[in-house]
């Protein structure tokens, strides 16, 4: 589903790659946990996944297609199908949970009756069924993130990228995220997370790729965040 | 494309940054409203032009033996000039004025001078040969043939001091113009800018739409036609401030020159057949101004 080969991504301002020479694969509805400390490059890997970035090298592949050669006019078509989670929610403070679900749909010009019929749907999937007419600043941190994975997930992705998505949430609300991103993983959705969280990654047992000064130094299936720390 | 969508992020983005529109719409406005009188002047000045050399003359006038012993232009000299006259290429008629039908017309233009009409004597006025032309820019064929020959005085064409009225409307028309165009690269520029800060303000819906994957199109164009809109109402605005200015000024100030027919009325069929270029002007300018702003400031 998610396949890197030969990747490096190399910035102007910086004389040391972000990415140097990274190949790794994602299977379709695997779970997988992308760590490392900061300045690693997690957060470069994921925009390459989403052509926020071009890779200086190696091809890019998300389901079908080539992500590094996509035209600017088949960008959409890639971003329709990986969602994506930030560590800040990014949700939009104007609008209400409901709005904010269906602003994916709408922006991709999806009609009103699918609209009305998906979103209270996916809502109930993140358990926010009672809240649609809430403001975002009225809502719990935890509460926020999940406004923000059920607009990532609203469209069905094939792909899930979450970012740090545990980062400003304490340890219950982190776990009660991680047990939503496991259940939206049930559903076939192949899903990658960026993060530093080490007892989010320990309690979960599921794959770790870790990265470190843009390399990939270990890679398990059923790994733990690692001695290395 | 959801046509409600885009419309409400238009309306949004308008009334958001309101006195950034407002700013942008006004010098719009006003810009659009000086290219339409432009328009109108340079209407009016070919209307003049048709007009005015439809009347005026070349003058052949007649030396002083003539003038003084031929009141009806019988001498062979003077009834040889006006038949080599009528048979000359590109004349239409020849009509003789002697000198007392020059001192009539002298008194007439002159009515409300008297003390110029106390001066004046019949003797100091030549009589001439009166030439219509059905093409003003045959003067200086007429006037080489006929400057020197026995019995002219020497040839004149009243042309010449249109042309010369002419080159000062122009002028008029030109400061008009350059004025316009200074005005709209400040409209343009505002638009710009806008457009800019609509995009800042909205960076958080812009961000979201691209993550999840709206199109070019669905991303930028509540922003092209926020500009659009303040183009097509800036020309609405111009095209009232003219009907504005018509009622309220030139029909006013210049009434007497109406009246007098020196200079073409300017009706409201002018204004409205300015008003669909003023429109179209300013929905193209500020879309291009907006395409562009959007290629080269705002990331997709």
């Amino acid at each position: 589903m998610i396949r890197l080969e030969h990747v490096s991504k190399s910035y102007r301002t910086s004389t040391r790659p972000a990415l140097d020479d990274v190949t790794v694969a994602v299977g379709k509805g695997e779970f997988a946990f992308l760590i490392g400390p900061s300045g690693s490059g997690k957060s470069t890997l994921l925009r390459l996944l989403l052509r926020e970035e071009v890779a200086s090298r190696g091809d890019v592949y998300v389901a079908d297609l080539n992500v590094g050669k996509l035209s600017q006019r088949r960008i959409p078509q890639l971003r329709q199908r990986v969602g994506c989670v930030f560590q800040d929610f990014r949700l939009l403070a104007n609008k209400t949970v409901f709005e904010n679900v269906a602003f994916a749909l709408e922006v991709i010009g999806k009609p009103r009756h699918t609209i009305r019929k998906v979103v209270p749907e996916v809502l109930e999937l993140v358990s926010l069924e009672g809240k649609a007419d809430r403001m975002p600043h009225e809502l719990s941190g935890g509460e926020q993130q999940r406004v923000a994975i059920a607009r990532a997930f609203v469209n069905r992705p094939l792909v899930l990228l979450a970012d740090e998505p545990t980062g400003n949430l304490d340890r219950d609300i982190s776990h009660e995220i991680m047990l939503l991103l496991e259940r939206i993983n049930r559903t076939g959705t192949t899903v990658l997370m960026a993060t530093h969280d080490h007892t989010i990654v320990d309690s979960m047992r599921r794959r770790v790729v870790e990265l470190h000064l843009g390399q990939v130094i270990r890679d398990e299936s059923r790994g733990v965040y690692g001695v290395s720390r | 494309m959801r046509a409600s969508f885009v419309f409400s992020e238009v309306v949004t983005g308008l009334r958001r940054n309101v006195t950034m529109t407002v700013a942008m719409i006004l010098t719009t406005a006003i810009s659009l409203g000086l290219l339409g009188g432009g328009l109108l002047v340079v209407r009016t000045i070919d209307r003049m032009q048709q007009d005015y050399y439809q009347r005026v003359e070349t003058v052949v006038y007649l030396s002083a033996d003539i003038s003084a012993n031929d009141p009806g232009c019988t001498s062979s000299t003077c009834s040889a000039l006006r038949g080599q006259l009528e048979s000359a290429p590109g004349v239409q008629t020849v009509i003789f004025e002697s000198r007392q039908a020059a001192f009539a017309r002298f008194q007439r233009i002159f009515q409300g001078q008297p003390e110029l009409l106390q001066l004046a004597r019949p003797e100091a006025l030549p009589a001439s040969l009166r030439v219509q032309l059905s093409d003003p820019a045959r003067f200086p064929s007429i006037a080489k043939a006929f400057t020197g020959r026995p019995g002219v005085d020497r040839v004149t064409d009243q042309g010449e001091y249109l042309r010369q009225l002419f080159r000062a409307l122009d002028g008029l028309r030109n400061a008009t113009f350059v004025i316009a165009l200074i005005q709209a690269l400040a409209a343009l520029l505002l638009i710009s800018n806008t457009i800019q800060i609509s995009a800042f303000t909205r960076r958080a819906e812009v961000g979201v739409m691209r993550l999840t994957g709206a199109s070019r199109w669905y991303t930028q164009l509540p922003f092209l036609l926020e500009a659009v809109v303040a183009g097509v109402v800036g020309g609405v605005l111009a095209i009232v401030g003219l009907i504005v200015g018509k009622v309220a000024f030139v029909d006013r100030v210049l009434a007497g020159v109406f009246e007098a027919a020196i200079v073409p009325r300017i009706g409201y069929g002018d204004i409205f057949s300015v008003a669909p270029i003023l429109l179209l002007v300013g929905a193209v300018v500020a879309a291009l101004t907006g395409y562009l702003t959007l290629r080269l400031y705002v990331r997709t």
